[in-house]
């Protein structure tokens, strides 16, 4: 993981001054977005009379600078401005999981979380999850236990279960799991074969 | 020597990219020089719109356009003859009508997303409201019409010497009679609908999720005036179907319009909410089931009758008793009847078993009450009752093997040991009960499917037919059919759907996309076999130059012949030949004098609490009649996803119409509820992988070059959802003594009577 996490804040919720875009920023910030986007961000401290904010967080390890509106949801700014379209919108109010991603290893709701709250940051997406060719372990029992099927909540299922697993410290029993992923909306039905990956995923991450 | 994976677990073939976030869904696709369309849309059912001010949505930021009904500039036109099917019947907001509440009234464009989003929030509408009618209680009932098969929606067979069906039912000796309810329910696929339409002069290219490929871009390019060759629609990951992607609905046409009229590439993408009302839904429904049986259960009489909504932006006829009282059950007196009620309503259409889920529950709950009227168990009641050949037409099934479905289900269950007594099972606070019911669905071969093959010099092969993969598998299946047929291992075959610049696929829709699919690919590949003999015994530099076809035999992707043997990779480099393809002859129907059932027997276990009325359900097993299974693991999946589709129909899922406004009270996924993984227990699915002797064509007998293996199949797509629901109520009834009609069965029809 990405070493600046150590100069970012803690884990216990977003600070004041990191919302209002302020210190505690991550040393050596490379902008990754180049082209229109940022060029009329560079431009323009306000775009449509909203002042914008500077976002500088690690984004699946890599730093990245982005100016945003700060009504601006992660969700809309990895899929619209960083081009990460892993991260599904199902239903754009919290209530299927699609969109889930970690920040700072935690899972989140980027649907419901504002980029501007990123600044300092580690986010995860689905994108970042494998080790070059090599699945994560749960991606790997994704495929093998078939915990899918048309695919569309599979990030963000994956990206759920592997904090449950990495930061909730995993679960004790299959009941346990099918409670701690019920956030995770599968219209496909492919729960008990999402169930059957991550009792599998956990012994290898454990 | 590779073993065929026809039957066995293989992984999909787009599991990698699905994991890793690497499959692009409509949603995903960019263009340069994007723009972005938002809808508004009305808050009436009925009336007409007299005026909508655009002047705040075109001041707002980054808006290029605020298209508003009645809109001139927006280009489209009716879809008349065969892809009239396949869409609504008014044009999205070309005239002042509002014909339901939740219609498009107005479109935002802008340059991005939250602009459009924004500026279409300050598009005020004013209307001319009248009532909507939306009673099925009330408002006139008139006859369905025929089925989408041609079947009729009224049917009547009566025994010699019987006057009426009432008559049959007077004279018989137990009769049961009820009467079922269900609510509005919801597709929800978890990927909202998603448009990108680019323009290169009259050609459009549409990224939109589409079950039904061909006849979905035919409506596309009636809906745009422009001809079916100048549309490319592609469909390669979708998010769901279950119905709801089968209609060309207002929002393609929307953006590709806007698209066209602007002049750069525009992307629609739908919100939750929005879906609730202009992507379909499932018709409520009333439904009347009476039996009329012997002392014993054998059934004498069996009449089913149904109301339905008919809204009046599309025709789609619900047929509650088809192939569910017209098919499953001997009688000698059968009455079916589908009655539908206009109502000024969002378009309904087919979800998951669209006839047969809603049917079955009521008919399979009936069956129930008979089973309880007679002291009959209800295994026994079924297999007493099982009908050898269609009650409607007197015809053979092609292959049923019902009674090995409910004989195996019922052992692997433990179904022996179950009390028919309901509430003598406690355990604390739950009391437990046990219930079945069976599961079918019509089998109809779908014609005018076209695969093709390509053998490659490097001995892969390409299989392409712009079918649909909804999370199916079907992509699997057309990798393991082409697979089986030219004998190479899976890992050899790409397979190429979702695209109508291929050869036109099948419907995926109707549990017919893998036995209206096998047959085309194999054929294909005994045609690409062919012509592989044919370039060996032509082509100067092949070995077999000048020999005759008859000298060479194909096997598992070699070609042996006079003391030669080469890969068809090898022969295709030795004669400087990069690939060569066949395609298949267009699929046919079915030899006649047949009918075509999948069949299943379902069983489970709920408990309900004493004091709350919660219901959970605890153990399921399913034993499905599929004939040839293709590939086991998704098979299973999707066997498993249809049962919890009828979790969802017997626990959760409704929508109420609100009477005086036309609007549906839920939008969203916080209260329009469907399962979670907490709601499903581990569900066993069974299939007896009986391969249908006639459904694909004869099933070959080895001797022919090309591989039959993945012959026999039938689809499985909604048998598991079919009688899921009557199965969870039988068990209830058996738990709690208290027979609920009204799905969802939700812990308030319960908790007085506990």
């Amino acid at each position: 993981m990405n070493q600046e996490h150590d100069a970012g804040p803690g884990r216990s919720g977003v600070s004041r001054r990191n919302f209002l875009g302020g210190g505690l920023v991550a040393a050596a910030v490379t902008p990754l977005l180049t082209g229109q986007a940022e060029a009329k961000a560079a431009a323009a401290p306000t775009v449509d009379g909203v002042a914008q904010v500077t976002v500088r967080a690690a984004v699946n390890g890599s730093p990245v600078t982005v100016r945003v509106d700060p009504r601006a949801t992660l969700l809309d700014t990895l899929r619209e401005r960083l081009d990460l379209k892993g991260t599904k919108k199902g239903c754009d109010r919290g209530q299927c999981g699609a969109c889930t991603v970690h920040v700072d290893g935690r899972r989140v709701l980027s649907c419901l979380t504002l980029a501007a709250t990123t600044t300092g940051r580690e986010v995860t997406t689905i994108e970042g999850l494998a080790d070059g060719d090599r699945l994560h372990p749960m991606q790997q029992a994704f495929v093998e236990h078939d915990g899918l099927q048309c695919g569309f909540c599979t990030p963000g299922q994956i990206m759920s279960a592997v904090a449950m697993v990495d930061d909730e410290g995993g679960a004790d029993s299959d009941d346990e799991i099918r409670e701690r992923m019920s956030g995770n909306i599968c219209r496909c039905s492919a729960y008990p074969r999402i169930v059957d990956a991550i009792r599998d995923a956990q012994q290898v991450m454990r | 020597m590779p073993r065929s994976q026809v039957g066995r677990d293989t992984d999909r073939v787009d599991g990698r990219l699905k994991v890793t976030g690497a499959a692009e869904y409509s949603g995903d696709y960019r263009a340069a020089d994007l723009a972005h369309a938002h809808l508004v849309t009305s808050t009436i059912a009925r009336g007409t719109i007299t005026s909508i001010d655009p002047a705040a949505a075109l001041a707002s930021p980054g808006v290029l356009r605020v298209y508003a009904a009645p809109e001139s500039r927006l280009a489209l036109y009716e879809v008349t003859g065969q892809a009239a099917g396949f869409t609504e019947n008014y044009l999205p907001l070309k005239s002042d009508v509002v014909r339901f509440h939740g219609q498009a009234v107005a479109m935002v464009v802008a340059e991005t997303p939250e602009q459009a989003r924004d500026a279409a929030a300050l598009v005020t509408v004013t209307y001319d409201a009248q009532p909507p009618r939306t009673s099925i209680a009330d408002e006139p009932h008139v006859p369905a019409g025929p089925t989408i098969s041609g079947a009729p929606s009224s049917l009547e067979i009566l025994a010699p010497g019987v006057g009426s069906i009432d008559a049959a039912l007077a004279a018989s000796d137990v009769v049961v009679e009820a009467e079922f309810h269900q609510n509005v329910q919801h597709h929800v696929g978890m990927e909202p609908h998603a448009i990108l339409a680019v323009w290169d002069g009259d050609q459009v290219t549409i990224h939109a999720g589409a079950q039904i490929p061909g006849p979905y871009a035919l409506a596309m390019a009636q809906r745009l005036g422009i001809l079916p060759q100048s549309v490319r629609l592609i469909t390669r990951y979708v998010g769901g179907g279950f119905g709801a992607r089968v209609v060309l609905w207002s929002d393609t046409p929307l953006a590709a319009a806007a698209a066209r009229e602007l002049g750069r590439p525009v992307r629609l993408v739908l919100t939750r909410e929005q879906m609730f009302t202009l992507t379909g839904h499932r018709s409520h429904l009333t439904q009347t089931v009476r039996l009329g049986a012997s002392r014993q259960g054998v059934l004498n009489a069996v009449s089913h009758r149904s109301v339905a909504e008919r809204p009046t932006t599309i025709a789609f006829t619900m047929t509650p008793a088809h192939s569910t009282s017209d098919a499953l059950y001997r009688t000698p007196n059968l009455h079916v009847d589908a009655q539908v009620a206009v109502l000024d309503i969002p378009g309904s259409r087919a979800m998951r078993g669209p006839n047969e889920a809603p049917g079955a529950f009521a008919l399979e709950t009936a069956m129930d009450e008979l089973a309880v009227a007679t002291g009959v168990d209800p295994v026994t009641l079924r297999l007493r009752n099982q009908a050898t050949a269609h009650p409607a037409t007197g015809l053979p099934w092609s292959s049923k093997h019902l009674d090995e479905c409910y004989r195996l289900g019922a052992e692997r269950f433990g179904w022996a040991g179950r009390s028919a007594t309901p509430r003598t099972r406690v355990d604390g606070q739950w009391l437990y009960g046990t219930g079945m019911a069976t599961a079918i669905y019509p089998a109809h071969r779908r014609a005018g499917v076209v695969a093709r093959v390509r053998l490659l010099d490097d001995d892969t092969a390409v299989v392409s037919t712009a079918t649909s993969d909804l999370g199916t598998g079907s992509a699997t299946m057309v990798a393991i059919s082409g697979a089986d047929a030219l004998g190479i291992p899976v890992q050899r075959v790409t397979p190429e759907i979702g695209d109508t610049l291929l050869p036109p696929g099948a419907p995926a829709v109707g549990s017919s996309g893998t036995h209206a699919t096998v047959p085309m690919v194999v054929d294909a590949a005994r045609n690409v076999i062919a012509e592989l003999k044919r370039l060996a015994v032509t082509a100067d530099r092949s070995p077999w130059h000048g020999a005759a076809v008859e000298d060479l035999r194909y096997e598992r992707g070699i070609l042996h012949g006079l003391g030669h043997s080469l890969t068809f990779g090898r022969l295709l480099t030795t004669i400087g030949s990069p690939g060569i393809y066949k395609e298949s002859a267009p699929g046919g129907q079915p030899v006649p004098g047949y009918v075509h059932h999948s069949f299943g027997a379902h069983f489970c276990e709920v408990r309900v609490n004493r004091f709350t009325g919660e219901t959970r359900v605890t153990r399921f097993t399913t034993v499905a009649d599929v004939g040839r299974v293709i590939n086991a693991k998704a098979a299973r999946s999707q066997l498993v996803g249809g049962v919890i589709f009828g979790i969802g129909h017997a626990l959760l899922e409704e929508n109420h119409l609100e009477l005086d406004t036309g609007r549906l009270a839920s939008s969203t996924l916080a209260d329009y509820l469907v399962p979670v993984n907490a709601d499903v227990p581990d569900i066993d699915v069974v299939m007896l992988d009986r391969p249908d002797p006639v459904l694909t064509g004869p099933l070959g007998d080895g001797s022919e070059d090309v591989g039959t293996g993945s012959l026999g199949a039938r689809g499985l797509g909604e048998i598991g959802t079919v009688g899921s629901a009557a199965a969870i109520g039988n068990a209830v009834y058996n738990a709690t003594g208290i027979r609920v009609r009204d799905v969802p069965i939700t812990l308030d029809k319960l908790i007085d009577h506990l």
